[in-house]
């Protein structure tokens, strides 16, 4: 038994880092570019772009295609960490609607108590609405830990019942107006969605803010190490003393605060809240932690990769649209990319396992 | 309506309760969830049904049709059953199928596709239900007992000519359009173009399809802006679509640029008081919800609706002048 395990923990996970090809041949040099694989199809991508139109590479197009890099970016990030674990969630997109409805309800028709109605300020809706995220992502990590639920069909049924009280909150309508009212003390939720800060949406402080605490989390601490762990040979890790059912909730929580921050930021921008926001965009945000190098097998990927996947696509949608491509064509476009991301991906493995074969 | 009202903590109480009966295998939780997929009724031992289904409740438009013909087949006494198919033709052939094994009276239906719903009603209609649809048309005749849809080409036409008018008949402007497998978005566009293609001095910049949805209207508003700064309109195929146009130019501030919707819904409505969006177009949802529950009920008794198939109804023109009129998709004339 102890055998087995030795030689498990033998292939044990090692993030994706600076392992830096200390001899120059020529199968280094082609390993070099496949790493950078991403970083390099997004300098294609705005070459590409930039010769198409004069507009892709201005400022204010630079600033606002990132301002709509970050609400995926934030939703990715979170959705890495559960990834790294060799889970899944797919609830992200469903999380961030309901944050959204539940927000825009606090903030358009308060809280209703028994005779009287009661105004929380922004800044307390944005964490009830984080709050509530975080829940949503720890009843996953309870759901899949505990009851033995498999990560795949725990999100999915919580992508259907998300989405269904993100309905049910408003039966159906839209919250049409988030201002708030200096009387009530609830106005400023515009903030975090339009304002911008040293030239800078708000939107995009926050996932660098988001980003560089989820890349210290990933590379300096212990639970970092753990989530790469539990990832990358749970058995080996249960083994070595590791609490999995723990760092594994613990990863859905933070997936579930992530997606409910990016809801917010979506609704902020909007200025209302419909049941159908962000719809569909856990899948945005799997593709950009696929793109960026995460193995869906768990144990494999970073943080910055991910953040690089959610520029590649979000510069790719911008600037389908900015040029005018039919949307049919923007699918199209986009489905192939992430597809040979992966093949790339999977090309830097085999040219790996080479090199470590040498 | 105790959902509709659950505070932020209740409700989490209730998701996780429901979750945990949802993967049980019960969906019933203790609340009443009102917008779809639930007998909005208890069963009557002689009432008939009526089986109303149509897209997502999610937007009004659509909540306001379930509502109307709701009310309206309670009223003449039926018993009524609201579902929605979300869009998905698959899922409406088998909300069909449950129409059939309820040995529903009749069947209103704002169908999930022109072509893809045709082999759906048909089996309802050899099952001896008729279908009455409202909204949406399909591409076959003999089928439906009656189609009753508001005058799309008539109201972008419409919505086309105030859109020139508030415009000047010059200047630059971009078109969302809605889903491109629906229908109407073609129709709509079509009848936009038919008016605006006159005017040699407008000049129509970008066409991008927002598919109905606010978020992505926003999102692609503020991409067009930046390729054309100069933008002097839009024109939205939905008023979901012209929303989420006209949060992007605010955060720009380009209030000035005006927007022009298509539905008539009371967001848009109440955006148009307050000066945002400029004018929208109403269909008269309630109204056509209405008259196909009253066609339904001819028919239910003498097998018959005595009316040509298919029927038009025009849609109106909302601009400020008389937004105010204008409730839920019925307007005070």
């Amino acid at each position: 038994m102890t055998a087995t395990v030795k030689g498990e923990t033998r292939s044990a996970p090692a993030p994706d880092g600076p392992a830096a090809a200390s001899r120059w041949s020529p199968r280094a040099g082609l390993l070099l570019l496949l790493r950078g694989r991403t970083a390099i199809v997004l300098v294609l991508l705005i070459v590409v772009f930039h010769t198409l139109s004069p507009h892709y590479l201005s400022d204010s197009n630079l600033l606002l295609m990132t301002k709509h890099v970050s609400i995926n970016a934030i939703l990715a990030i979170g959705v890495t960490f559960v990834i790294l674990t060799g889970g899944i969630d797919l609830s992200v997109g469903s999380i961030a609607g309901l944050a959204g409805m539940i927000c825009g309800g606090l903030l358009y028709e308060g809280l209703r108590l028994p005779g009287d109605t009661v105004y929380f300020s922004a800044v307390m809706v944005i964490l009830i609405g984080i709050l509530a995220g975080t829940g949503v992502g720890a009843l996953n990590g309870l759901l899949i830990t505990r009851l033995r639920v498999a990560p795949f069909i725990a999100t999915l049924g919580m992508l259907y019942v998300a989405r269904g009280f993100a309905s049910l909150r408003s039966d159906g309508g839209t919250f049409p107006d988030l201002a708030g009212r200096p009387a009530r003390g609830n106005t400023g939720f515009s903030i975090i969605g339009v304002n911008t800060w040293l030239g800078l949406p708000v939107a995009v402080w926050i996932m660098v803010v988001v980003a560089a605490a989820a890349i210290l989390v990933t590379t300096r601490t212990p639970f970092g190490r753990r989530v790469y762990a539990v990832g990358g040979n749970e058995r080996a890790a249960v083994l070595a003393g590791i609490r999995t059912g723990r760092i594994k909730t613990a990863t859905y929580m933070i997936s579930g605060a992530c997606a409910a921050l990016a809801g917010l930021l979506l609704t902020s921008e909007l200025g209302a809240a419909y049941p159908d926001t962000a719809t569909t965009y856990e899948l945005n945000a799997i593709a950009a932690a696929v793109l960026g190098g995460t193995s869906l097998f768990g144990g494999r990927g970073t943080i910055a990769g991910t953040v690089m996947g959610a520029f590649v696509i979000g510069f790719l949608s911008d600037g389908l649209v900015l040029v005018g491509v039919s949307a049919f064509w923007q699918l199209v476009v986009k489905g192939s990319v992430i597809v040979l991301a992966v093949v790339m991906e999977q090309a830097q493995q085999r040219v790996q396992a080479r090199m470590a074969a040498h | 309506m105790t959902s509709s009202s659950a505070s932020p903590r209740r409700a989490l109480g209730a998701l996780a309760a429901a979750t945990l009966l949802t993967l049980a295998g019960c969906g019933t939780s203790g609340e009443q969830p009102a917008a779809s997929g639930a007998s909005s009724a208890a069963p009557a031992a002689a009432a008939k049904l009526i089986v109303i289904i149509t897209p997502s409740p999610d937007n009004v438009f659509f909540k306001a049709e379930q509502d109307a013909a709701a009310a309206q087949a309670k009223k003449l006494g039926y018993e009524t059953l609201v579902l929605s198919h979300d869009d998905d033709p698959t899922k409406q052939s088998q909300e069909i199928d449950t129409a059939i094994s309820r040995k529903a009276a009749a069947i209103i239906l704002d169908n999930a596709g022109a072509d893809a719903s045709v082999a759906a009603i048909q089996k309802a209609k050899d099952a001896g239900i008729p279908s009455f649809l409202i909204d949406r048309e399909i591409n076959k005749a003999g089928v439906a007992a009656a189609q009753i849809v508001s005058n799309n080409a008539q109201g972008a036409a419409l919505g086309g000519q105030e859109f020139a008018r508030l415009m000047g008949n010059k200047g630059k402007y971009a078109e969302l359009t809605g889903k491109p497998t629906d229908t109407n978005a073609g129709v709509r566009s079509q009848g936009y173009h038919s008016i605006l293609d006159q005017y040699g001095d407008m000049k129509m910049v970008a066409q991008q399809a927002a598919n109905w949805d606010q978020a992505t209207a926003l999102s692609i508003t503020q991409t067009i802006l930046q390729a054309h700064p100069d933008l002097k309109g839009i024109i939205a195929g939905n008023d979901t679509m012209a929303l989420g146009a006209y949060a992007a130019l605010k955060a720009a501030k380009k209030t000035d640029v005006i927007v022009v919707g298509f539905d008539g819904s009371p967001d848009v409505v109440d955006s148009i008081t307050g000066g945002g969006v400029k004018a929208t177009v109403l269909q008269p949802a309630a109204k056509i919800s209405e008259m196909a529950v009253d066609q339904a009920d001819k028919f239910i008794k003498t097998k018959s609706t005595g009316l040509p198939e298919k029927q038009s109804i025009d849609c109106t023109l909302v601009n400020k002048d008389n937004a105010a009129d204008v409730t839920n998709f019925a307007i005070k004339s």
